[in-house]
C-alpha cells in the first residue's frame, strides 16, 4: 500500500518528464516498427547519421539555451547570430585558410552579444525579449548588406576539409562533451543554481544576495558561445553560408524545449535534458515521417499536434491556461 | 480534477488524431513506394526538390510529373526546397524525404546542389525551372557548385526563360518599343540572389535610354518584398506608362499597381509587363490588351518532363548518343492580350490541371530519339499552338 503510494507521488511529480521522455520513446517505437512495413528503416548508418546531422545544431543550441530559458528569458537573435557567425566563419577562412579567425571574431561577437541581450533587460527594465529581437533585426540587416556586397546568396569555402563537422562521431562527441559541461555549470556551479533560482523567483533572488546583472550576463554568455559551436556546425556541413543560414532557429530551439518539458516561466524544474529529448523529438519526427510515406508539406501539421500534444499534458498551472 | 482529465482528454484526442492522421497520410508502396499519389511502378521514386509549395503552377507541374512517371513506371514524391535556396536546408530537405528507392532527383533550387550529389553520388540529378547559377557562372563567389558541371550524373538544366539577363532585356525592350511607350518603369529582385535579373534590368535601362525612352530614378530593386506604393510617389513614376517587374511582378508588383491606381498615385493607363502567375479570376480578368497586365511571361509546366525523360533515360542506360549535360533557356508563354490568356486557361494544364491538356504528351516524349529533337520540342512550346 504504501509502495503504491510513494509510486503514485513518483509519477505525479514526475508527470512532465514521463510526458516529454514519452513522446520521444513513443516516436522511437513507432518510427522502429512502422518504416520496416514500407521497407525503410530509421536504424541504418545512413539515416542514424542524417538524423545526428538533423539534431546537431539544434541540439548544441537548446542545451546552451537552458541556461537562458531558465531564467524565464529568450533570445530570439539566435537566427540572426548563426547567420552574422557563418558568415564570418566562410568569409575569414577564405581569406586565411583558417576556421580559427573567424571562430575567435564570432566568439567576440557572440560575448558583446550576451552582455548587451542580458545586461539591457535587466538595466533598462525592459522584457528581456526585446534587446535581443533587436539584435535579431541588426544581425539580419549586416548580413543582408554584406551578401548584397559579396554579389551572392550564399558562400561557400573553398580548398578545406571540412570532413570533421560531417563525421557522425565527432557530432555525438561535441554534443555529449557541450552537455556534459553544460550540465556541469548548470547543475554543480553556482552559476546554474542562481539562474535557476532567479527564474523561479528574480525578487527573492535578489533578496537573497543574487547579484541579477551579473548571473543574466552570464547566462547569455554561456549561451553566446553554444551558439557560435553550433553555427561552425551549420556552416561546416556544407562548407557554405548563406542570407537565410539560421533562419527560424529561434522559434526551433524554443520548440524544442518545449517538446523536451522545459517550462518557459524557467524556474527549478529547468533541466538540461529536456533540450535534448526535445532536439532528438523533432527531428526523429523529421526524418521518420517521410519514411512512412508522410507527404513532406504533412509533416508540418503531424509536429504541431505532437507539440500541443505534448504541451498540454505537461502543463502545470492549476487552471491549465497555457503558457505554463 | 475534472480540468486536469480534460487536459488528459484533449491531449488523447491529439494523439490520436496525430496516429489517424499519420496513418492517413500513408499510402500503400508497392514496389518502391508512392508518398504522393501515382500508381504500381517498379522503377524506383523519382525525387521533386520544388520551388514550389502551391498554386496553379505547382499543382499542374505535379500533376503532370506523377502522368508521366506512372506511364514510365516510377513513382513520384515532391520535397520543398528551402524558401531561400539557403544550401544547408536544400540538403537536409532531401536527405529527410530521401527512402531507399528513390533513384533520380529533379533539383529546381540550385543552393546546395554540389552537396547533394556528394551525399547521394549514386543518384541520376537533373535541373529544373531553375538557370542553376551556382553551377554555371562565370563569377567564381556565385559558382559554389561548379564542381557539379564535370559530375557524370549531373543532366544539365532547362532553365525558367533566358538564362542570359540580356536576352530578357532585348525581349521586354522590344514589346516596350512595340507599344510606344515613352516612360517606364523597372523593377528587379536584388542581383546578389538573382544576377541574371540584374544584368537584365542594367541592359533594359540602357536599350530605353538609348530608344529615348524614359526611366524615371533609374531601376529599383525590391528585397523579396512587394513594392512600396510611396514608389509610384518619387518624381515621374506617377505617370509612367508602363511597370516592368522583372521579379514575379504579379506578387511583387501588381497588387501595388492596383492599390496605387485607387489612391490616385499613378495614371490608369500605367501597364504591368512582367512574368510569373497565378489563377486568381480578378488577376486572369485583368490580362491582356485592356488589362492592367499587359505582357505576362511563364515558362510551361511541361518543362518539367525535360528532366523526367532524361532522368529515365539515365535510369536505364539508354541516354541519347548526342547528349550533352548542359543548361539551355526554356521557351515561354507569352502572354499579351485576352485571347493568350484565355487559351491558357481554358486548354493547357495551367487552367485546367489535367495532363490530358498538356502540350507535350508521353508519346511525343517516346518518338524523339535525339537530344537535338529533344531540346527542340521543348523549345517549340508556345501559346500560338494552342489558340
Amino acid at each position: 500500500m504504501k509502495e503504491k503510494k510513494s509510486f503514485g507521488k513518483w509519477l505525479k511529480e514526475h508527470k512532465m518528464d514521463i510526458a516529454a521522455y514519452g513522446g520521444l520513446v513513443i516516436c522511437i517505437i513507432i518510427f522502429s516498427i512502422v518504416p520496416p512495413m514500407f521497407g525503410e528503416s530509421i536504424w541504418t548508418a545512413e539515416k542514424l547519421a542524417n538524423l545526428m546531422s538533423n539534431v546537431i545544431v539544434l541540439a548544441l543550441l537548446s542545451v546552451g539555451a537552458v541556461f537562458v530559458y531558465s531564467l524565464g528569458n529568450m533570445d530570439i537573435s539566435v537566427g540572426g547570430q548563426v547567420r552574422v557567425y557563418a558568415l564570418l566563419m566562410v568569409l575569414f577562412a577564405n581569406m586565411t585558410g583558417s576556421l580559427l579567425p573567424g571562430i575567435l571574431i564570432s566568439l567576440l561577437i557572440a560575448v558583446v552579444v550576451a552582455i548587451i541581450n542580458g545586461a539591457a533587460g535587466q538595466l533598462l527594465r525592459i522584457h528581456s525579449i526585446i534587446p535581443s529581437l533587436v539584435f535579431m533585426m541588426v544581425l539580419g540587416g549586416i548580413s543582408s548588406i554584406a551578401y548584397n556586397k559579396i554579389g551572392s546568396r550564399n558562400i561557400s569555402i573553398t580548398g578545406m576539409d571540412l570532413g570533421f563537422f560531417k563525421s557522425p562521431i565527432a557530432m555525438v562527441v561535441v554534443l555529449v562533451a557541450e552537455v556534459v559541461v553544460i550540465s556541469y555549470l548548470f547543475y554543480f556551479t553556482k552559476f546554474g543554481k542562481n539562474a535557476r533560482a532567479i527564474g523561479a523567483n528574480p525578487i527573492a533572488a535578489e533578496q537573497s544576495g543574487i547579484n541579477l546583472l551579473k548571473y543574466k550576463v552570464i547566462c547569455y554568455v554561456i549561451f553566446g558561445i553554444t551558439v557560435v559551436i553550433a553555427s561552425m556546425f551549420k556552416m561546416g556541413y556544407t562548407g557554405a553560408a548563406s542570407d537565410s543560414t539560421g533562419t527560424g532557429f529561434e522559434m526551433d530551439v524554443m520548440v524544442a524545449l518545449i517538446l523536451g518539458g522545459m517550462p518557459l516561466s524557467g524556474g527549478m524544474r529547468s533541466k538540461v535534458s529536456c533540450a535534448i529529448v526535445g532536439s532528438f523529438t523533432y527531428s526523429i519526427l523529421a526524418i521518420g515521417l517521410p519514411l512512412i510515406g508522410v507527404p513532406t508539406n504533412t509533416t508540418f501539421f503531424v509536429k504541431a499536434l505532437v507539440f500541443i500534444a505534448v504541451v498540454l499534458i505537461t502543463c502545470r498551472k492549476k487552471d491549465g491556461v497555457l503558457p505554463r | 480534477m475534472k480540468k486536469n482529465v480534460l487536459k488528459k482528454v484533449l491531449a488523447l484526442v491529439f494523439v490520436l488524431a496525430l496516429a489517424v492522421g499519420t496513418l492517413a497520410g500513408c499510402e500503400k508502396k508497392t514496389d518502391g513506394g508512392s508518398t504522393d499519389g501515382g500508381s504500381a511502378a517498379n522503377g524506383g521514386t523519382i525525387m521533386w526538390l520544388s520551388n514550389l509549395s502551391s498554386g496553379p503552377q505547382y499543382e499542374a507541374q505535379k500533376a503532370y510529373a506523377e502522368y508521366l512517371c506512372d506511364q514510365m513506371g516510377y513513382d513520384f514524391k515532391v520535397v520543398y526546397g528551402d524558401s531561400q535556396n539557403d544550401p544547408d536546408g536544400n540538403l537536409q530537405a532531401v536527405k529527410n524525404g530521401m527512402t531507399s528507392d528513390v533513384v533520380g532527383l529533379i533539383l529546381s533550387q540550385d543552393g546546395g546542389v554540389a552537396n547533394i550529389m556528394e551525399e547521394y553520388p549514386d543518384l541520376w540529378v537533373v535541373g529544373h525551372n531553375s538557370d542553376f547559377n551556382s553551377i554555371y557562372s562565370d563569377i567564381p563567389q556565385v559558382a559554389t557548385s561548379a564542381s557539379v558541371k564535370d559530375n557524370e550524373k549531373w543532366l544539365g538544366t532547362l532553365a525558367d526563360g533566358h538564362i542570359d539577363g540580356n536576352d530578357t532585356a532585348q525581349q521586354m525592350f522590344d514589346y516596350i518599343k512595340a507599344q510606344g511607350w515613352k516612360s517606364v518603369g523597372i523593377v528587379s529582385f536584388p542581383g546578389f540572389a538573382y544576377p541574371n535579373l540584374q544584368v537584365a534590368s542594367a541592359k533594359l535601362v540602357e536599350l530605353c535610354e538609348a530608344a529615348g525612352i524614359q526611366v524615371p530614378g533609374g531601376a529599383v530593386e525590391i528585397m523579396f518584398q512587394p513594392l512600396e506604393e510611396s514608389y509610384f510617389q518619387e518624381a515621374g513614376r506617377g505617370d509612367l506608362d508602363a511597370v516592368v517587374g522583372l521579379c514575379a511582378g504579379t506578387s511583387f508588383v501588381y497588387p501595388t499597381l492596383l492599390q496605387a491606381k485607387a489612391d490616385g498615385l499613378c495614371a490608369e493607363k500605367t501597364k504591368l509587363v512582367t512574368s510569373g502567375f497565378d489563377s486568381d479570376p480578378s488577376l486572369i480578368a485583368d490580362v491582356g490588351e485592356n488589362g492592367t497586365i499587359a505582357y505576362l511571361s511563364i515558362s510551361p509546366n511541361e518543362d518539367i518532363a525535360y528532366g523526367l525523360t532524361l532522368l529515365d533515360l539515365a535510369i536505364k542506360g539508354e541516354l541519347y548518343d548526342d547528349f550533352v549535360s548542359e543548361r539551355i533557356d526554356a521557351a515561354e508563354y507569352v502572354i499579351d492580350s485576352a485571347d493568350d490568356i484565355n487559351a491558357v486557361m481554358e486548354m493547357t494544364m495551367m487552367g485546367t490541371v489535367d495532363p490530358e491538356d498538356a502540350q507535350i504528351s508521353y508519346e511525343d516524349l517516346q518518338a524523339i530519339t535525339s537530344f537535338a529533337d529533344l531540346q527542340a520540342l521543348f523549345l517549340g512550346v508556345s501559346v500560338d499552338d494552342i489558340k
